[in-house]
């Protein structure tokens, strides 16, 4: 669902960045986008671009992550649930995020895992007990359940009202 | 009928299922990438062999799963890598396909076409018709042209292309519209290291540097302009002229800086004008524009006040509901994954953490509970004691200037005395603020809330500056009125004695005309005022910046470089850095507005000076707010609109108004300078201008007009028609305020329901129904007793009974009767234990349901 041209424009970045110029990426290589180095959540979305296990990515695995961040259109907007879903669907969106703040893969966003975004968000401008109530205010307010952790359901419903299509996209091609 | 309609929906799903995967091949088809035919082609798989919707769906949940799992393993990434492969090695046979999928898409274009012609006749809702008729008819025009050949073709190819131009370039012209704002960048800056109350200072001050470059433009273009370029020249007649006595000094800088000598004379003051009815070959009416002008500075000051008023209100109510998920917005979504730049991921990282500390604030606040009686009586208490310092200071004032007068009529008074209304001023105006502080500590207002009391107080006492000020202003203004008749009289002698003499000389010979410089002139009051209200404005223009600098700019130097060689610790202990003082710097604007409005007639030149002041100002203080400044110990927002600000002005223009109304309509202007020397009021000059320039009816309308019985039953009329908008208001007001707690209601419901869904399993539920009174303190035990009494009743999860009919107990609550209730709009499937078991709208956590089977999914939408 990519088109040629942006196929095209994103293998020439591709080749800028490979840098070892192996046709695969490292993780230092990602690491020298400034938009990546910058964010708190940067390394996790460096990771999401490696599959378990590997160090490397090859082009295609670079499209595949790099696909839910493409804007969705609007003739895409309206087709139906039932369909084949593209990888920047919202949903897809959704997963993708949520996966960066559910560290130990138990699809659950716990305390620990909100606190150490948290950190990395403000840094030390709060103090631990307010980072904490803020951890807990987060997790009370989306909690349904009652488990004290943020499912991916209810992840879904918090940003129900969010506009995930604006924020996880990445103007790349146009 | 129901039926029907789930049938056409099944149907309708299953074409734009359809539809979609044609799309995909469409795209497919103009594009060439590998990437993009291989994924293509996967997806028509998908879709060919999807006949039914129950298979497909089916098919899609497993496709699904497996894709999901495929991303996380790696030896299922190479299964997918082959499929892929093969995709591709099917392509050869891709032609015909795509043939066939170009007939089936003419196909369905045909149907739709069908079903916009048959639309009339289908037994739907209207809302339902009109959705699928827009559908249809976007559909047909999407594929028509792309379905035709050759220029069909093209002209779609071409649509599709301006299209996406079209998309572009509104991006680009929205990332150009906020460039053109000016201040943004700063503002944001600021916004992000002081929060939004600081911000909203700023933006207040760029708001107000707006209006004044329209003030500016009407005086500068109307006014000033005209009279430089049209009038007569300085030195042409004795008000352009500085007199004889003066012209000595007049150019010196210490002269100059009085506004006395050259600038007295000059465009920039009433007295310049001269009285001719038109100027120029445009036969511009001078006089006429000078007094228009003046009065649409406060036509037009008023209606953009009122007007931003009305919007803020418009906007506050327009999207203030929905903060359930205040943190967790903040949490997942606050970060802009656009940002490369460093700086501005540092700003970013700023205002997340700001933002974070504006909600912990009013988190606090919402949740704070202790001894309210305590909490009242000390806020009494405050008010009290605020009252008693206003009323003090207000009455220490008035005796000041009582005094003042007394002074002011005795020769040989000192410096002391002579000075003792300011010095009582400014010492009020220094200790006061700081009082009202420590006073409103006591009454633990949310910061916010805070703001507002001490904008007011401080408000109500710089009233008294201004009304000392206007004070003497208004003896001031008496004294040169009675001065200028005696001098009218010495005029008109010495005019006319100079005529005598000369006449007696030589009859035949014209008398040499006196020098303008040489005739003696009246005191020209409206001059005086104008250049009083220009030195207060630059008095307090140096004023506010050498506070900035000293108070702000000296004292963080000190604390920042001396704290390496002091005994304690600088930057923590007692002088540190200081805070950006937002009711201080707001009051300052709004009053030096009030300066600006009340003085602009006087002097037009006063909102030049103002707009330099602004423009200034705002680089000055952005400067020193992120050089020296720390942000607030309690950071907290803004309120939405900050029509506090805008109220606030609006009274000072309220009060700026009445002087100078009073002075057009009731103080003679003086005789011998302005544009209405010789008048016996300033608003004569319309009176002139309908006579002799309009045709006679004009005239006689206008007389009809201004006659009282005409003007009080106006002012009648609009009277009951300001009562009856504000009933209708307040009504509106009421309804929403009900539909809104339905709606925050229906969400609590929602949030129930899926909740017992979630919790099937039955030893869970009776853990949660134990759970349930101590997790939440705030229901009684006695509730959840009555639920579980009720409970078996409510088993339908679609028609239940309203609630109203059981608790009466009507024979219509059961059996057949229950036929007749309506189709129920959605919140009738609320459970009837509703009053009882939400209390609080606003409570985050619903309790679980208690016993019984558990209710269906009602008629909403399956959210996951």
């Amino acid at each position: 669902s990519v088109s040629h041209s942006q196929i095209t424009r994103l293998y020439s970045r591709f080749t800028s960045l490979d840098k070892g110029e192996n046709g695969t990426l490292s993780r230092e290589d990602f690491q020298r986008i400034p938009e990546l180095a910058i964010n708190p959540l940067g390394d996790r979305i460096i990771n999401a671009f490696f599959p378990e296990g590997e160090d490397q990515v090859n082009f295609r695995g670079f499209m595949r992550t790099l696909a839910h961040f493409r804007p969705i259109e609007d003739n895409e907007k309206n087709k139906d649930q039932n369909g084949p879903e593209p990888l920047n669907s919202r949903s897809n969106k959704l997963h993708f995020a949520f996966r960066l703040y559910d560290l130990d893969k138990d699809d659950k966003i716990s305390r620990d895992e909100l606190l150490q975004v948290l950190r990395m968000m403000v840094g030390v401008n709060i103090s631990d007990e307010q980072l904490g109530s803020i951890a807990d205010r987060t997790i009370q307010e989306a909690d349904q359940d009652g488990d004290s952790a943020i499912s991916f359901a209810e992840f879904v419903k918090v940003l129900e009202k969010v506009d995930v299509e604006q924020k996880m996209s990445i103007r790349f091609l146009h | 009928e129901d039926k029907g309609e789930d049938e056409s929906k099944e149907e309708d799903n299953g074409s734009q299922q359809n539809r979609a995967s044609r799309r995909k091949n469409y795209q497919r088809k103009n594009r060439d990438g590998k990437k993009a035919r291989e994924e293509g082609s996967q997806k028509k798989d998908r879709g060919k062999t999807a006949p039914t919707k129950d298979q497909k769906e089916s098919e899609n949940k497993e496709k699904k799963t497996t894709k999901r799992g495929k991303e996380g393993e790696n030896k299922q990434k190479k299964d997918r890598k082959n499929s892929t492969s093969s995709a591709s090695s099917n392509s050869s046979d891709e032609e015909s396909l795509s043939e066939e999928e170009l007939a089936m898409l003419k196909e369905q274009v045909e149907q739709k076409k069908k079903l916009i012609s048959t639309m009339r006749n289908k037994p739907w809702r209207m809302v339902k018709k009109l959705s699928v008729l827009r559908e249809a008819q976007d559909f047909v025009e999407k594929f028509e042209g792309a379905l035709g050949k050759g220029k069909g073709k093209k002209l779609y190819a071409y649509k599709m292309m301006m299209a996406k131009k079209w998309v572009k370039f509104k991006r680009d012209f929205e990332n150009f519209k906020t460039q053109c704002i000016p201040w943004e960048m700063k503002i944001k800056e600021v916004e992000s290291h002081f929060g939004s109350s600081v911000a909203s200072y700023f933006i207040f001050l760029r708001w107000m540097y707006g209006v004044n470059l329209v003030l500016f433009g009407l005086i500068f273009g109307l006014v000033i302009i005209p009279e430089v370029l049209m009038g007569m020249p300085y030195g042409s007649m004795p008000r352009k002229t500085v007199p004889r006595a003066e012209q000595a000094t007049a150019m010196d800088f210490s002269v100059l800086w009085d506004f006395e000598g050259y600038i007295k004379y000059s465009a920039l003051f009433y007295g310049y004008y001269n009285n001719q009815r038109t100027i120029g070959w445009l036969k511009y009416r001078l006089p006429m524009a000078y007094f228009m002008v003046g009065i649409s500075v406060f036509g037009y000051s008023l209606m953009v006040v009122i007007r931003s008023m009305a919007r803020n209100a418009n906007e506050s109510t327009a999207d203030g509901d929905d903060d359930n998920f205040i943190f967790s917005w903040k949490m997942f979504t606050s970060w802009d994954y656009l940002i490369g730049n460093p700086e501005t991921a540092d700003n970013k990282f700023a205002s997340i953490t700001t933002s974070f500390k504006e909600s912990i604030v009013d988190e606090q606040e919402s949740n704070k509970d202790e001894n309210i009686h305590l909490r009242r009586f000390l806020r009494v208490l405050a008010n009290v004691l605020i009252i008693c310092c206003l009323c003090g200071s207000g009455y220490l004032i008035y005796f000041v200037v009582k005094r003042s007068q007394t002074f002011s009529k005795m020769q040989n008074v000192g410096w002391y005395e002579r000075n003792e209304v300011e010095i009582v001023m400014s010492l009020l105006g220094m200790f006061c603020p700081p009082l009202f502080e420590t006073i409103a500590a006591l009454e633990n207002y949310h910061p916010r809330i805070g703001l507002k009391w001490q904008l007011g107080r401080i408000f109500a006492l710089f009233l008294g500056n201004l009304y000392t000020f206007l004070l003497a202003l208004m003896d001031d203004v008496n004294e040169k009125l009675a001065e200028e008749d005696v001098v009218k009289n010495i005029t008109h002698w010495t005019l006319l004695g100079h005529h005598n003499s000369s006449a007696g000389n030589d009859s035949t010979v014209t008398p040499p005309p006196l020098d303008p410089a040489d005739v003696p002139r009246g005191p020209c009051w409206e001059t005086t005022v104008g250049i009083e209200f220009v030195r207060l404005t630059v008095s307090d223009i140096l004023v506010t910046y050498i506070t900035i600098l000293v108070g702000d700019f000296i004292r963080a130097c000190f604390v920042r470089f001396v704290n390496y060689c002091w005994c304690w610790d600088l930057e923590a202990g007692f002088p540190s850095y200081a805070e950006f003082d937002i009711s201080g710097n707001v009051l300052g604007l709004i009053f030096n507005q009030g300066m600006i409005w009340m003085g602009s007639f006087y002097a037009p030149g006063l909102v030049g000076i103002n707009v330099l002041r602004l423009l200034t100002s705002m680089y000055f203080q952005c400067w020193a707010v992120m050089s020296s400044n720390v942000p607030h110990e309690r950071v907290f927002k803004a309120s939405k609109s900050n029509n506090f600000y805008m109220g606030l002005l609006l009274l000072i223009l309220f009060l700026s108004l009445l002087p100078v109304a009073y002075t057009i309509m009731s103080l003679p202007p003086s005789f011998d300078c302005g544009p209405f020397s010789g008048k016996k009021r300033m608003y004569d000059v319309i009176q002139e201008t309908i006579e002799l320039d309009f045709p006679l009816f004009v005239a006689k309308i206008f007389s009809y007009v201004a006659n009282p019985g005409l003007i009080i039953p106006a002012i009648l009329l609009m009277v009951l028609a300001i009562y009856y908008l504000n009933a209708v208001s307040e009504a509106y007001q009421r309804a929403n305020a009900e539909l809104k707690k339905k709606m925050q209601m229906q969400r609590e419901e929602e949030k129930n329901k899926r909740n017992n869904k979630a919790s099937t399993n039955p030893m869970l539920q009776d853990l949660e129904d134990l759970l349930t009174p101590s997790t939440k303190t705030e229901s009684p035990p006695k509730q959840t007793e009555d639920k579980k009494i009720e409970s078996p009743n409510g088993t339908s999860p679609v028609r239940k009974p309203g609630r109203g009919e059981v608790l009466d107990g009507s024979p219509m609550a059961g059996g057949r009767g229950a036929a007749f209730i309506p189709p129920s709009p959605v919140f009738v499937t609320q459970p009837r234990t509703l009053g009882v078991r939400a209390p609080y709208p606003g409570q985050p956590r619903p309790w679980g349901h208690p016993l019984g089977p558990v209710p269906g999914r009602g008629r909403g939408q399956p959210c996951y």
